[in-house]
């Protein structure tokens, strides 16, 4: 299935791009997408710290992912 | 109550929000201004430019008040936090917290920015003396 990512602030930068959508296989975890995308750029692969969220919501690991869900990837926070 | 939870690129009235959230019932209103500073880890800083997942931001500004609201019973909050370009001493982010009395309203406004630290998709990038720096928080996992 296609699922629409979005990357902000330095992940925006490392991956040179706002959004994508990724080709990946059906029932993918939270876990599997962020490692999917640790696969394809190196930079994030290296963060520690890789945020996702699904919906506007933090979300647990194992949560599996539907298609037309709203994935953003992201560091720590940093307002305030 | 309407615009209470507010996400923007201007600056921010800080009397006219006092005013708005101020009620009978409360016996203080307790605020919290964050400000840009000059400097951060030794370094310099001329001006700052803030990035936000507004959705989401919006969405767990939400959740932190009405969570706020019910574990230390105060009776009213309002958050607004800029984003776009800033620059020295102007206002990022406004708290303020209306309660019966001063000890809830210090912890619920306490609360309130702990959280906001770590849950709303808001990123500082700093431009310094060494250069443009995206500043990142401490969020586990």
């Amino acid at each position: 299935m296609k699922i629409k990512v979005k990357y902000y602030a330095s992940f925006r930068d490392m991956t040179g791009k706002n959004e994508e959508v990724l080709e990946v296989k059906d029932g993918i975890t939270v876990k599997g997408i962020r490692d999917h995308v640790r696969g394809i750029y190196e930079k994030i692969a290296q963060k520690e710290q890789v945020l996702v969220a699904v919906n506007g919501t933090f979300t647990q690991l194992d949560e599996v992912i539907k298609e037309g869900d709203d994935v953003a990837f992201f560091p720590p926070v940093s307002g305030g | 109550m309407d615009n209470v939870i507010k996400v923007q690129r201007e600056d921010f009235n800080a009397d006219d929000l006092l005013n708005k959230v101020k009620s009978p019932p409360s016996g203080c209103v307790v605020c919290f201004i964050g400000t840009v500073r000059d400097h951060s880890k030794g370094r310099e800083i001329s001006r700052m430019s803030i990035e936000v997942y507004e959705e989401m931001a919006v969405k767990q500004l939400e959740m932190i008040r009405e969570e706020t609201i019910e574990k230390f019973g105060v009776n009213d909050i309002i958050i607004v936090h800029r984003y776009g370009d800033l620059n020295v001493e102007d206002n990022i982010v406004f708290i303020g917290v209306a309660a019966g009395h001063r000890p809830e309203g210090f912890d619920a406004c306490r609360h309130v920015i702990e959280e906001l630290k770590v849950r709303v998709p808001l990123w500082k990038k700093e431009y310094t003396t060494d250069g443009e720096v995206w500043v990142e928080g401490d969020r586990h996992e």
